[in-house]
């Protein structure tokens, strides 16, 4: 018997084909002939094909369809970017590259992942430590203290926070049983939440709250103590919309942005202009107005997508969002150790409900809290952290693949 | 054995879990998708023409011009500048409805800037224009409004605060829409600053107690309920505390004398009669609560809110307590009546350069057609015998139907009242219904309402 894996390359060449095009669009735009924008296409291209192809010899079972649409993803962000300021595009890169390098040490280290539990105290007080000194050493940025200015670079040690927070949260899940035991772990996530809140982050909150419950539900399958872990967040939004100004503002602002156009609500309103602006085909790559919306290299990326993109291709990514997700779950539900299951499923669901959270935010369904949009966002910190967390998710991709032509070689297959 | 059978089985669980979760997120993205898609499509037009939009001012298209329903240019390019009008007195009735090309006020400069300034072009000529470099040319459009007309109500409105808007109820299309303060474009973009309140377009914008033009939704809710109670007007009558009062004692009346003579106290017993519920809901039917949301114009939402006190109750239904309307909403209910109950949507777009006219939207069937009939019958006589009799129009053939209204408001500390008539004509080359107030100018009867008699002659004319 033997198994052949998919071949996903004709999809690489329509990337690498968009990737040329857009550039090849940027490289004209001013008149006169860019020739950074080409050689930035030319190596983005190749950076692809060549990572695509040395994963796939380096390690034979990675996910190529996860892989391929992370990468459509960072290639979507850093053609925007290169549109909005070539300089951000080219740190972003940058970061990139170092990501790639933290997702092949991931993919390394997760071979060990049996071990982690021995770490585990380790891994919460520094999670809470990260967190904690964001609050203590930090400087405010669009009204949240998430910062850390270490000279050389600054970083959200939120992003770091985050994925030990699924390691910690995975090996509780996977270990403990009975809700006794679960006593220390609530009190870590509780610890952790209520650190963000406090530092304004109210995204990272959010979503630290939603990847602990899906992730409770999964592992224990206790319905109807998430539904109280849910209704304890309600209870908690509802209280901090009374207590704090700024989450009362936020929510205001949400209802009613346009009222609030000159100040408050002057984000949102141009976010909304700029997706009517670009309708069902957007306006075309570099004839939108992206410098009219405030944070449109981060949180706001997506607004910008849109106009220049149209509806089509902003629904296209929402699209890889889920392909991305459903191939993590598939990876998930064949993992050998719960463990392992857990450490990938809470990845794909941080980075599917961070995605969620954001882009919900933009076209103004919930109120909007500040987080980057996963791959394409520009920023250090986010990128490494979501290409740690693809790393995860790949390690454990190669370690199913392992075992499963290890069973196969028992019955007298083989794969290819 | 037993202890691994069970392991087992929380791997079956788990897994399940995991799958239902997978149908979580799919559920999440794909509400996310058809929001998306939903509200881009419903509201995408509404969101992109606002005064707040840059790409209307920083379009790199000449924009077309702006014509009134009889051809007269409004608003033209030349020279790379925007002109408009050349009489001062026109541009200044007009220019709430024509708006200015600086992104100051909600006009048609900004609602149908897709057109005039060729947005709306698709994405291959829009790069062919990005490439060539030369700037394109927008679309010309033609409006529903007479600018002559526009030009008469407003040297007669003498200044007054306020807003006049002549509808056709057939078609729904703006035949006139003035309000007062108003400014002049071609000054707004010379960079002079614009008198106080001025950019707000009060026909469109401006939300008032209705006063007794509310009488009209609350007399629809008596006939769809099909109560009519004889009452003897005392001149005042005091529910739960409140006071509500009339300016004489009307006596014994039904529902279609006390309309004429526009007695509170007999539509505050009526109102109490008929219950926060069921006025709620005829004034649901109306409009009122709802978020427009039409192509052509930007309506503020008019607002009614029901209440668990008698008094408010009694208040509501003589359009004080939280009533609120903006005038082109009054004279859209007006209209309704006129059109056997069936609400026009109001349009301002005749139509796009050599494009067909646009083509009449019904808003909804607000009342049945019976009602209707009745309410014009009681709308006749408010002007041949009741309060509104200075608001005839002593013309052979043609009548004037209307309500008058007095609406109570504080400023400052001093109860003062807007002068409202509302009403319609009943000419089949002429269907036109008409709202007007002055904002703290006393009686409706006094000043609206002889105010929009002589409006009505001058579009009969036209």
């Amino acid at each position: 018997m033997t198994i052949r894996q998919k071949s996903a390359s004709a999809i690489l060449v329509l990337m690498v084909l968009f990737v040329l095009s857009a550039f090849g669009l940027l490289a004209f735009r001013k008149g006169t002939f860019d020739v950074l924008a080409v050689l930035c296409g030319v190596i983005l291209s190749v950076f692809c094909v060549f990572e695509y192809n040395m994963l796939k010899l380096a390690f034979k079972h990675i996910d190529r369809f996860v892989l391929l649409a992370a990468m459509f993803l960072w290639c979507m962000g850093l053609i925007v970017l290169y549109r909005m300021n070539p300089e951000t595009a080219v740190k972003q890169f940058v970061m990139l590259l170092a990501g790639t390098i933290g997702m092949i040490i991931t993919m390394i280290f997760i071979r060990r992942s049996g071990d982690f539990g021995k770490w585990n105290w380790i891994f919460m007080v520094v999670t809470l430590a990260l967190l904690a000194s964001t609050l203590v050493f930090s400087r405010s940025v669009y009204g949240a203290k998430n910062w850390l200015d270490l000279g050389f670079f600054t970083f959200q040690p939120s992003e770091l926070a985050k994925i030990l927070f699924i390691v910690v949260s995975s090996y509780f899940l996977a270990t403990r049983s009975t809700i006794r035991s679960f006593v220390p772990y609530m009190c870590f996530t509780a610890g952790c939440v209520i650190m963000l809140v406090v530092a304004r982050d109210l995204g990272a909150g959010l979503l630290f709250c939603g990847t602990f419950l899906i992730m409770f539900y999964t592992a224990t399958g206790r319905i109807w103590l998430t539904l109280a872990g849910l209704g304890v967040l309600g209870v908690g939004a509802v209280g901090s919309y009374h207590l704090f100004s700024h989450v009362k503002l936020r929510v205001e602002v949400w209802q009613d942005p346009w009222s609030r156009y000159n100040n408050e609500g002057y984000q949102i309103v141009q976010g909304l202009i700029a997706l009517a602006s670009g309708g069902l085909l957007g306006t075309g790559l570099g004839l939108g107005m992206p410098q009219k919306i405030p944070a449109s290299h981060t949180d706001y990326i997506f607004a910008v997508i849109s106009e220049e993109f149209g509806l089509i291709v902003s629904i296209a990514i929402m699209i890889f969002y889920l392909v991305f997700i459903v191939r993590g779950i598939i990876i998930a539900l064949n993992a050998r150790s719960t463990f392992d299951a857990l450490l990938v499923f809470g990845c794909t669901a941080m980075l599917a409900l961070q995605s969620f959270i954001i882009i919900a935010g933009v076209i103004k369904l919930i109120p909007l809290t500040g987080i980057t949009l996963p791959f394409i966002s520009y920023g250090g910190s986010s990128i490494l952290s979501s290409m740690i967390m693809l790393g995860v998710i790949q390690g454990v991709a190669v370690k199913n693949g392992k075992a499963d032509e290890k069973q196969l070689e028992f019955m007298g297959g083989r794969m290819e | 054995m037993n202890h691994q059978n069970q392991g087992l089985r929380d791997k079956k669980k788990f897994r399940r879990n995991m799958r239902i979760s997978l149908g979580i997120f799919i559920g999440l993205f794909t509400v996310l998708i058809v929001y998306l898609g939903y509200s881009v499509i419903v509201y995408g037009e509404r969101w992109f023409a606002t005064p707040y939009n840059p790409r209307i001012q920083h379009s790199t298209a000449i924009a077309g011009d702006i014509m009134d329903s009889s051809g007269i240019r409004l608003a033209w390019t030349e020279d790379k500048k925007r002109h408009y009008h050349p009489e001062k007195d026109v541009r200044r009735a007009i220019s709430h409805v024509v708006g200015d090309s600086g992104g100051f006020s909600m006009g048609a400069e900004t609602i149908f800037a897709k057109q005039l300034c060729g947005v709306d072009k698709d994405i291959f000529s829009r790069i062919n224009d990005a490439v060539s470099g030369g700037s394109s040319i927008g679309s010309n459009i033609t409006l529903t409004i007479d600018s002559a007309l526009s030009e008469y109500i407003y040297d007669n409105m003498n200044a007054r605060d306020g807003s006049v808007v002549i509808l056709n109820y057939r078609t729904g299309e703006i035949i006139a829409s003035v309000s007062i303060p108003t400014f002049d474009p071609e000054e707004l973009l010379s960079g002079e600053p614009p008198e106080e309140s001025s950019l707000v377009d009060r026909a469109t914008m401006g939300k008032y107690p209705p006063g007794s033009t509310m009488k009209i939704v609350t007399a629809s809710a008596a006939l769809k309920a099909n109560i009519d109670i004889s009452y003897t007007c005392k001149a005042l009558e005091v529910i739960e505390g409140q006071r509500i009062t009339c300016v004489k004692k009307h006596g014994k009346n039904d529902l279609k004398g006390a309309f004429a003579k526009s007695c509170n106290t007999y539509f505050a017993m009526l109102s109490l009669e008929l219950g926060g519920d069921k006025l709620s809901e005829a004034a649901q039917d109306f409009g009122f609560n709802t978020d427009f949301n039409f192509s052509d114009i930007n309506l503020y939402a008019s607002s009614f809110e029901n209440s668990l006190n008698k008094g408010d109750i009694a208040w509501a239904g003589i359009g004080q307590y939280k009533d609120l309307i903006t005038p082109m909403h009054t004279a859209m209910i007006s209209g309704a009546v006129a059109n056997g109950g069936v609400m026009m949507e109001p349009r301002l777009l005749k139509k796009v350069g050599n494009e067909s006219e646009t083509q009449p939207k019904e808003y909804a069937q607000v009342m049945d057609s019976g009602a209707a009939d009745k309410l014009k019958e009681y709308m006749l006589e408010v002007v041949n015998s009741g309060t509104g009799t200075s608001a005839k129009l002593g013309i052979k053939g043609v009548s004037m139907y209307g309500k008058t209204g007095t609406a109570e408001f504080t400023e400052d500390g001093k109860i003062k009242n807007h002068s409202w008539f509302t009403g319609f004509v009943d000419d089949e080359s002429h269907p036109y219904a008409i709202a007007v107030i002055y904002e703290g100018a006393g009686f409706g009867s006094k000043q609206a309402a002889p105010s929009a008699a002589k409006f009505m002659k001058k579009a009969l004319e036209g």
